[in-house]
Protein backbone atom coordinates (compact mmCIF):
# COMPACT_ATOMS: atom_id res chain seq x y z
CA UNK A 1 0.00 0.00 0.00
CA UNK A 2 0.99 3.62 -0.39
CA UNK A 3 0.14 6.90 1.25
CA UNK A 4 0.00 10.28 -0.42
CA UNK A 5 3.68 10.86 0.36
CA UNK A 6 4.96 7.56 -1.02
CA UNK A 7 2.72 7.73 -4.08
CA UNK A 8 4.05 11.22 -4.87
CA UNK A 9 7.64 10.06 -4.41
CA UNK A 10 7.13 6.97 -6.55
CA UNK A 11 5.59 9.02 -9.34
CA UNK A 12 8.46 11.49 -9.45
CA UNK A 13 11.32 9.10 -8.74
CA UNK A 14 10.75 7.13 -11.95
CA UNK A 15 11.08 10.41 -13.84
CA UNK A 16 14.11 11.46 -11.73
CA UNK A 17 12.34 14.69 -10.91
CA UNK A 18 11.52 16.76 -7.90
CA UNK A 19 7.79 16.92 -7.15
CA UNK A 20 6.22 19.85 -9.05
CA UNK A 21 4.41 22.68 -7.32
CA UNK A 22 1.01 20.96 -7.66
CA UNK A 23 2.35 17.91 -5.89
CA UNK A 24 3.99 20.07 -3.24
CA UNK A 25 0.71 21.86 -2.61
CA UNK A 26 -1.10 18.56 -2.28
CA UNK A 27 1.47 17.38 0.25
CA UNK A 28 1.25 20.60 2.17
CA UNK A 29 -2.54 20.44 2.35
CA UNK A 30 -2.32 16.82 3.37
CA UNK A 31 -0.01 17.64 6.27
CA UNK A 32 -2.22 20.57 7.24
CA UNK A 33 -5.31 18.37 7.34
CA UNK A 34 -3.53 15.87 9.59
CA UNK A 35 -5.35 16.80 12.78
CA UNK A 36 -8.67 16.52 11.03
CA UNK A 37 -7.80 13.06 9.73
CA UNK A 38 -6.54 11.76 13.05
CA UNK A 39 -9.62 13.07 14.89
CA UNK A 40 -12.00 11.64 12.30
CA UNK A 41 -10.31 8.25 12.59
CA UNK A 42 -10.69 8.34 16.34
CA UNK A 43 -14.39 9.28 16.12
CA UNK A 44 -15.09 6.55 13.58
CA UNK A 45 -13.31 3.83 15.55
CA UNK A 46 -15.23 4.79 18.68
CA UNK A 47 -18.55 4.68 16.81
CA UNK A 48 -17.95 1.97 14.22
CA UNK A 49 -20.74 -0.30 15.47
CA UNK A 50 -23.33 2.44 15.57
CA UNK A 51 -22.32 3.74 12.13
CA UNK A 52 -23.01 0.30 10.69
CA UNK A 53 -26.28 -0.07 12.59
CA UNK A 54 -27.53 3.29 11.36
CA UNK A 55 -26.35 2.72 7.82
CA UNK A 56 -28.09 -0.65 7.63
CA UNK A 57 -31.26 0.84 9.09
CA UNK A 58 -31.13 3.54 6.46
CA UNK A 59 -30.44 1.40 3.44
CA UNK A 60 -31.20 -2.31 3.82
CA UNK A 61 -33.54 -2.91 6.73
CA UNK A 62 -37.13 -3.79 5.84
CA UNK A 63 -36.36 -4.08 2.15
CA UNK A 64 -36.58 -7.22 0.02
CA UNK A 65 -32.99 -8.03 0.93
CA UNK A 66 -33.79 -8.84 4.57
CA UNK A 67 -37.10 -10.55 3.73
CA UNK A 68 -37.24 -14.34 3.25
CA UNK A 69 -35.53 -15.14 -0.06
CA UNK A 70 -33.43 -11.98 0.10
CA UNK A 71 -29.68 -12.12 0.36
CA UNK A 72 -29.59 -10.92 3.99
CA UNK A 73 -32.23 -13.41 5.09
CA UNK A 74 -30.96 -15.84 7.73
CA UNK A 75 -28.82 -14.57 10.57
CA UNK A 76 -25.71 -16.05 9.04
CA UNK A 77 -26.05 -13.97 5.88
CA UNK A 78 -27.05 -10.89 7.84
CA UNK A 79 -23.90 -11.29 9.94
CA UNK A 80 -21.75 -11.71 6.82
CA UNK A 81 -23.18 -8.50 5.41
CA UNK A 82 -22.46 -6.59 8.63
CA UNK A 83 -18.95 -7.97 8.69
CA UNK A 84 -18.28 -6.77 5.16
CA UNK A 85 -19.62 -3.31 5.97
CA UNK A 86 -17.28 -3.21 8.96
CA UNK A 87 -14.40 -4.05 6.63
CA UNK A 88 -15.40 -1.28 4.23
CA UNK A 89 -15.58 1.27 7.03
CA UNK A 90 -12.25 0.28 8.53
CA UNK A 91 -10.42 0.25 5.21
CA UNK A 92 -12.01 3.53 4.11
CA UNK A 93 -10.72 5.01 7.37
CA UNK A 94 -7.22 3.67 6.69
CA UNK A 95 -7.33 5.14 3.18
CA UNK A 96 -8.51 8.49 4.53
CA UNK A 97 -5.57 8.59 6.96
CA UNK A 98 -3.16 7.68 4.17
CA UNK A 99 -4.77 10.10 1.72
CA UNK A 100 -4.51 7.36 -0.90
CA UNK A 101 -6.92 4.64 -2.08
CA UNK A 102 -4.33 1.95 -2.85
CA UNK A 103 -5.09 -0.04 0.30
CA UNK A 104 -8.74 -0.33 -0.80
CA UNK A 105 -7.62 -1.71 -4.11
CA UNK A 106 -5.21 -4.20 -2.53
CA UNK A 107 -7.15 -5.46 0.43
CA UNK A 108 -10.82 -4.92 -0.41
CA UNK A 109 -11.70 -4.46 -4.05
CA UNK A 110 -9.30 -6.92 -5.64
CA UNK A 111 -11.66 -9.68 -6.85
CA UNK A 112 -14.53 -8.54 -4.65
CA UNK A 113 -17.03 -7.97 -7.44
CA UNK A 114 -16.40 -11.44 -8.84
CA UNK A 115 -16.75 -12.95 -5.37
CA UNK A 116 -20.01 -11.13 -4.75
CA UNK A 117 -21.38 -12.14 -8.12
CA UNK A 118 -20.54 -15.78 -7.55
CA UNK A 119 -22.13 -15.67 -4.09
CA UNK A 120 -25.20 -13.88 -5.43
CA UNK A 121 -24.59 -10.82 -3.25
CA UNK A 122 -26.42 -7.90 -4.89
CA UNK A 123 -24.03 -5.11 -5.86
CA UNK A 124 -26.85 -2.55 -5.87
CA UNK A 125 -27.71 -3.20 -2.24
CA UNK A 126 -24.06 -3.12 -1.24
CA UNK A 127 -23.54 0.23 -2.95
CA UNK A 128 -26.68 1.57 -1.23
CA UNK A 129 -25.32 0.51 2.15
CA UNK A 130 -21.90 2.06 1.50
CA UNK A 131 -23.57 5.31 0.43
CA UNK A 132 -25.65 5.23 3.63
CA UNK A 133 -22.42 4.72 5.61
CA UNK A 134 -21.02 7.76 3.87
CA UNK A 135 -23.97 9.88 5.06
CA UNK A 136 -23.94 8.54 8.59
CA UNK A 137 -20.16 9.03 8.85
CA UNK A 138 -20.40 12.61 7.59
CA UNK A 139 -23.05 13.35 10.25
CA UNK A 140 -20.64 12.03 12.86
CA UNK A 141 -17.33 13.60 11.83
CA UNK A 142 -18.55 16.84 10.27
CA UNK A 143 -18.68 18.14 6.71
CA UNK A 144 -14.98 18.54 6.01
CA UNK A 145 -13.80 15.16 7.25
CA UNK A 146 -17.02 13.65 5.92
CA UNK A 147 -16.15 14.85 2.46
CA UNK A 148 -12.73 13.25 2.70
CA UNK A 149 -14.20 9.94 3.88
CA UNK A 150 -16.74 10.25 1.07
CA UNK A 151 -13.97 10.05 -1.49
CA UNK A 152 -13.05 6.55 -0.29
CA UNK A 153 -16.63 5.33 0.15
CA UNK A 154 -17.25 6.41 -3.43
CA UNK A 155 -14.06 4.65 -4.47
CA UNK A 156 -15.40 1.40 -3.02
CA UNK A 157 -18.71 1.90 -4.84
CA UNK A 158 -17.12 2.59 -8.19
CA UNK A 159 -14.81 -0.40 -7.69
CA UNK A 160 -17.84 -2.61 -7.15
CA UNK A 161 -19.96 -1.45 -10.04
CA UNK B 1 7.51 3.68 4.60
CA UNK B 2 6.00 6.58 6.48
CA UNK B 3 4.77 6.19 10.02
CA UNK B 4 1.25 6.55 8.58
CA UNK B 5 1.57 3.52 6.34
CA UNK B 6 3.41 1.45 8.92
CA UNK B 7 0.78 2.18 11.60
CA UNK B 8 -2.03 1.30 9.20
CA UNK B 9 -0.27 -1.92 8.27
CA UNK B 10 0.13 -3.05 11.85
CA UNK B 11 -3.48 -2.12 12.68
CA UNK B 12 -4.64 -4.04 9.63
CA UNK B 13 -2.74 -7.15 10.67
CA UNK B 14 -4.85 -7.17 13.82
CA UNK B 15 -8.06 -6.06 12.04
CA UNK B 16 -8.48 -3.06 14.29
CA UNK B 17 -8.63 0.69 14.13
CA UNK B 18 -5.55 2.72 14.97
CA UNK B 19 -5.03 3.24 18.68
CA UNK B 20 -4.99 6.64 20.34
CA UNK B 21 -1.21 6.38 20.75
CA UNK B 22 -0.71 5.57 17.08
CA UNK B 23 -2.97 8.43 16.04
CA UNK B 24 -1.08 10.82 18.28
CA UNK B 25 2.20 9.77 16.68
CA UNK B 26 0.68 10.24 13.24
CA UNK B 27 -0.71 13.65 14.21
CA UNK B 28 2.80 14.68 15.26
CA UNK B 29 4.11 13.46 11.94
CA UNK B 30 1.48 15.50 10.06
CA UNK B 31 2.40 18.54 12.12
CA UNK B 32 6.08 18.17 11.31
CA UNK B 33 5.20 17.77 7.65
CA UNK B 34 5.40 21.44 6.75
CA UNK B 35 8.80 21.72 8.34
CA UNK B 36 10.06 18.70 6.42
CA UNK B 37 8.69 20.20 3.21
CA UNK B 38 10.54 23.41 3.99
CA UNK B 39 13.86 21.59 4.41
CA UNK B 40 13.33 19.68 1.18
CA UNK B 41 12.50 22.86 -0.68
CA UNK B 42 15.72 24.50 0.46
CA UNK B 43 17.68 21.51 -0.82
CA UNK B 44 15.86 21.62 -4.15
CA UNK B 45 16.46 25.34 -4.56
CA UNK B 46 20.17 24.96 -3.87
CA UNK B 47 20.82 21.69 -5.66
CA UNK B 48 23.23 23.09 -8.27
CA UNK B 49 25.23 25.01 -5.73
CA UNK B 50 25.45 22.06 -3.35
CA UNK B 51 26.59 19.70 -6.10
CA UNK B 52 29.16 22.19 -7.40
CA UNK B 53 30.63 22.87 -4.00
CA UNK B 54 30.50 19.21 -3.01
CA UNK B 55 32.34 18.19 -6.19
CA UNK B 56 35.06 20.80 -5.70
CA UNK B 57 35.67 19.66 -2.17
CA UNK B 58 35.70 16.03 -3.21
CA UNK B 59 38.23 16.58 -5.99
CA UNK B 60 40.46 18.52 -3.65
CA UNK B 61 40.50 15.64 -1.22
CA UNK B 62 40.59 12.82 -3.76
CA UNK B 63 42.33 14.20 -6.84
CA UNK B 64 42.95 10.68 -8.18
CA UNK B 65 39.39 9.65 -8.90
CA UNK B 66 37.74 8.77 -12.24
CA UNK B 67 35.63 11.94 -12.30
CA UNK B 68 38.77 14.09 -11.92
CA UNK B 69 40.72 12.57 -14.82
CA UNK B 70 39.55 15.17 -17.31
CA UNK B 71 37.03 12.78 -18.88
CA UNK B 72 33.90 14.96 -19.31
CA UNK B 73 31.53 11.96 -19.22
CA UNK B 74 32.92 10.72 -15.91
CA UNK B 75 32.81 14.20 -14.52
CA UNK B 76 29.21 14.77 -15.58
CA UNK B 77 28.09 11.34 -14.30
CA UNK B 78 29.65 12.02 -10.93
CA UNK B 79 27.79 15.31 -10.60
CA UNK B 80 24.57 13.81 -11.93
CA UNK B 81 24.72 11.03 -9.34
CA UNK B 82 25.27 13.55 -6.57
CA UNK B 83 22.16 15.37 -7.75
CA UNK B 84 20.26 12.07 -7.72
CA UNK B 85 21.32 11.26 -4.21
CA UNK B 86 20.33 14.72 -3.14
CA UNK B 87 16.91 14.17 -4.69
CA UNK B 88 16.51 10.86 -2.86
CA UNK B 89 17.42 12.66 0.34
CA UNK B 90 14.65 15.23 -0.21
CA UNK B 91 12.20 12.34 -0.69
CA UNK B 92 13.39 10.71 2.52
CA UNK B 93 13.13 13.96 4.46
CA UNK B 94 9.52 14.49 3.39
CA UNK B 95 8.67 10.87 4.10
CA UNK B 96 10.56 10.78 7.39
CA UNK B 97 12.06 7.44 6.40
CA UNK B 98 15.07 6.10 4.50
CA UNK B 99 13.01 3.81 2.27
CA UNK B 100 13.32 5.85 -0.96
CA UNK B 101 17.10 6.02 -0.53
CA UNK B 102 17.31 2.33 0.14
CA UNK B 103 15.06 1.26 -2.73
CA UNK B 104 16.51 3.48 -5.42
CA UNK B 105 19.96 4.36 -4.22
CA UNK B 106 21.42 1.65 -2.00
CA UNK B 107 20.21 -1.75 -3.17
CA UNK B 108 22.63 -3.01 -5.78
CA UNK B 109 24.77 0.11 -5.60
CA UNK B 110 27.95 -1.66 -4.58
CA UNK B 111 27.66 -4.16 -7.42
CA UNK B 112 26.88 -1.42 -9.92
CA UNK B 113 29.73 0.91 -8.99
CA UNK B 114 32.17 -1.95 -8.66
CA UNK B 115 31.35 -3.10 -12.18
CA UNK B 116 31.85 0.50 -13.32
CA UNK B 117 35.24 0.39 -11.57
CA UNK B 118 34.47 3.33 -9.36
CA UNK B 119 36.05 2.91 -5.92
CA UNK B 120 33.34 2.83 -3.24
CA UNK B 121 35.69 4.52 -0.80
CA UNK B 122 35.79 7.55 -3.09
CA UNK B 123 32.01 7.55 -3.46
CA UNK B 124 31.61 7.52 0.29
CA UNK B 125 33.98 10.47 0.54
CA UNK B 126 32.08 12.27 -2.20
CA UNK B 127 28.86 11.85 -0.20
CA UNK B 128 30.66 13.06 2.91
CA UNK B 129 31.66 16.24 1.05
CA UNK B 130 28.08 16.65 -0.13
CA UNK B 131 26.91 16.27 3.44
CA UNK B 132 29.39 18.85 4.70
CA UNK B 133 28.52 21.54 2.19
CA UNK B 134 24.80 20.90 2.72
CA UNK B 135 24.82 20.96 6.50
CA UNK B 136 26.95 24.12 6.47
CA UNK B 137 24.01 25.89 4.82
CA UNK B 138 21.57 25.07 7.60
CA UNK B 139 21.09 25.89 11.24
CA UNK B 140 22.31 23.30 13.70
CA UNK B 141 18.79 22.02 14.32
CA UNK B 142 17.95 21.67 10.63
CA UNK B 143 21.33 20.14 9.87
CA UNK B 144 20.70 17.53 12.55
CA UNK B 145 17.47 16.58 10.81
CA UNK B 146 19.14 16.20 7.43
CA UNK B 147 22.52 14.67 8.30
CA UNK B 148 21.26 11.15 9.16
CA UNK B 149 20.10 10.63 5.57
CA UNK B 150 23.56 11.41 4.24
CA UNK B 151 25.05 9.10 6.85
CA UNK B 152 22.68 6.39 5.70
CA UNK B 153 24.01 6.69 2.16
CA UNK B 154 27.63 6.78 3.32
CA UNK B 155 27.04 3.64 5.38
CA UNK B 156 25.50 2.01 2.34
CA UNK B 157 28.74 2.51 0.39
CA UNK B 158 31.00 1.02 3.04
Amino acid sequence: MQDLITSTINTFDVRAQYPDSDAMNRLENYFKSGDLRAKASLAISANAKSIITKAVAKSLMYTDITAPGGNMYTCRRYAACIRDLEYFLRYATYAMLAGDPSILEERVLNGLRETYNSLGVPIGGTVRAVQAMKEVTADLVGTEAGKEMGVYFDYICSGLS
Amino acid sequence: MSIITSSIKSADREARYLSLGELKAIANFYQGGQDRLRLAQILVANETEIVNKGSQRFWQRYPNTPSNTGNPTFRASCMRDQGWYLRLITYAIVLGDTEPIEQTGIKGTKEMYESLEIPLKNLAECMRCLKEVTTEMFSLKDAAAIAPYFDYIIQGFL
